[in-house]
């Protein structure tokens, strides 16, 4: 829900009385919304939430000085991302960038209609939308959500004016932008020469890095799409890991069940895109 | 959960029934947070132990609030005892939350 609808919504349900009062002098939290049954949280207590703790979990927001930060606070939205959920097609306009906490999102490159190949991975490392930072409007690639979680989100017209008025923030974008120019570089020779099942060695890897967690579920639609392979070429591959006690891999919920096998089976893409972002 | 029926001696502000009370907060928020620690202080300092808070995260629970009747929060209602009162916002408006709580400076 935008801050606007929320604020509109919450007039209309906190109408007088005390209550009234105390929302008026900044004194309450979060509304009580009959018809949905949950609780509203108002825009600064949402805010507070998100960066709670002074911990900020995107890695990018983090690097900048707490004052720049906090100067970008009233822009950035907290929202929860969905598995499957699409932020955007090839060839639509950016409306919002992304700066995802605990949620992940693949980049992925579409083909001959419905061929896809995923060419990115975003998670709190980085930032969904990169062109808006080089001045294009339009997404490139398909802008697809792998991991649900929640994630900060800024319109694009406040996202280029802070931007603009930032050098921090355009630092970390630029040097976060070389990083995925170099992982893109990675991943083209890879996609070229590795075998099927080191490179599957190697997204798994990815993704336990921006999970943080040895199990995940990913589909065999994602992992093809994710290796530009078929649905058969996925189960080929997934059985030779599983065979090699690399990972345990059950109607798409995955186990990493030996880090340190699955990584000698990876291509060494895995540590050199690994090396170049840290 | 009764609260003892006791004379309410008058002297020094103190107030020996029990007093019963459940605050309703958003968990982590700011408002929410100076409402805990305001109640904490006035209840360590007038109540000395004759009190029962119970704290309920709105964010975790809001069909019970709305059930309680709970449009904001933080809302510390008094249940016991009587009469029934009540307080929103964060608490710091000291003279309102004492007189709820029916306690006498």
């Amino acid at each position: 829900m935008t801050e606007r609808v929320a604020n509109g919504r919450v007039l209309r349900l906190v109408k007088g009385g005390p209550e009234r009062r105390a929302l008026d002098s900044g004194q309450v939290d979060a509304v009580l919304d009959r018809e949905t049954g949950t609780a509203l949280l108002l825009p600064d207590a949402r805010r507070a939430l998100a960066s709670a703790g002074g911990q900020i979990a995107n890695s990018l927001l983090a690097a900048l000085p707490r004052q720049d930060y906090q100067g970008l606070l009233a822009e950035l939205e907290p929202v929860t991302l969905t598995y499957g959920e699409t932020l955007y097609q090839p060839g639509e306009r950016i409306r919002h960038v992304y700066f995802p906490s605990d949620s992940h999102v693949s980049l992925l490159v579409l083909v001959a209609g419905n061929k896809a190949l995923e060419v990115a991975l975003v998670g709190r490392e980085g930032m969904v939308g990169m062109p808006l930072a080089m001045g294009v409007d339009d997404s490139p690639v398909r802008a697809l959500v792998q991991g649900t979680g929640t994630a900060l989100r800024m319109k694009a017209g406040p996202f280029r004016d802070a931007l603009a008025a930032c050098p921090p923030l355009q630092r970390e974008l630029y040097r976060y932008a070389y990083d995925k120019l170099a992982q893109a570089r990675q991943t083209a020779a890879c996609n070229r020469f590795h075998a099927v099942p080191a490179r599957l060695a190697r997204w798994l890897l990815m993704t336990r890095d921006r999970v943080r967690s040895d199990r995940f579920h990913l589909t065999h639609e994602f992992l093809a799409d994710m290796l530009g392979v078929r649905r058969a070429g996925v189960t080929n591959a997934a059985t030779d890991l599983q065979r090699r006690n690399l990972i345990s891999y059950h109607r798409g919920d995955i186990t990493i069940v030996d880090r340190k096998g699955l990584a000698a089976a990876s291509c060494p893409c895995y540590e050199i895109v690994r090396n170049l972002a840290s | 959960m009764r609260p003892k029926k006791a004379k309410i001696r008058s002297s020094g502000g103190t107030v020996t029934a029990v007093v019963v009370m459940r605050l309703y907060i958003a968990d982590g928020a700011p408002n929410s947070v100076k409402a805990v620690a305001n109640l904490e202080a006035i209840c360590k300092k007038y109540l000395k132990g004759s009190f029962e808070l119970e704290i309920v995260d709105v964010l975790e629970f809001p069909q019970r609030a709305l059930a309680e009747g709970v449009l904001v929060t933080p809302h510390l209602a008094k249940l016991s005892p009587s009469p029934a009162a009540m307080v929103v916002g964060n608490l710091s408006d000291r003279r309102s939350l004492l007189g709820a709580l029916g306690i006498h400076e």
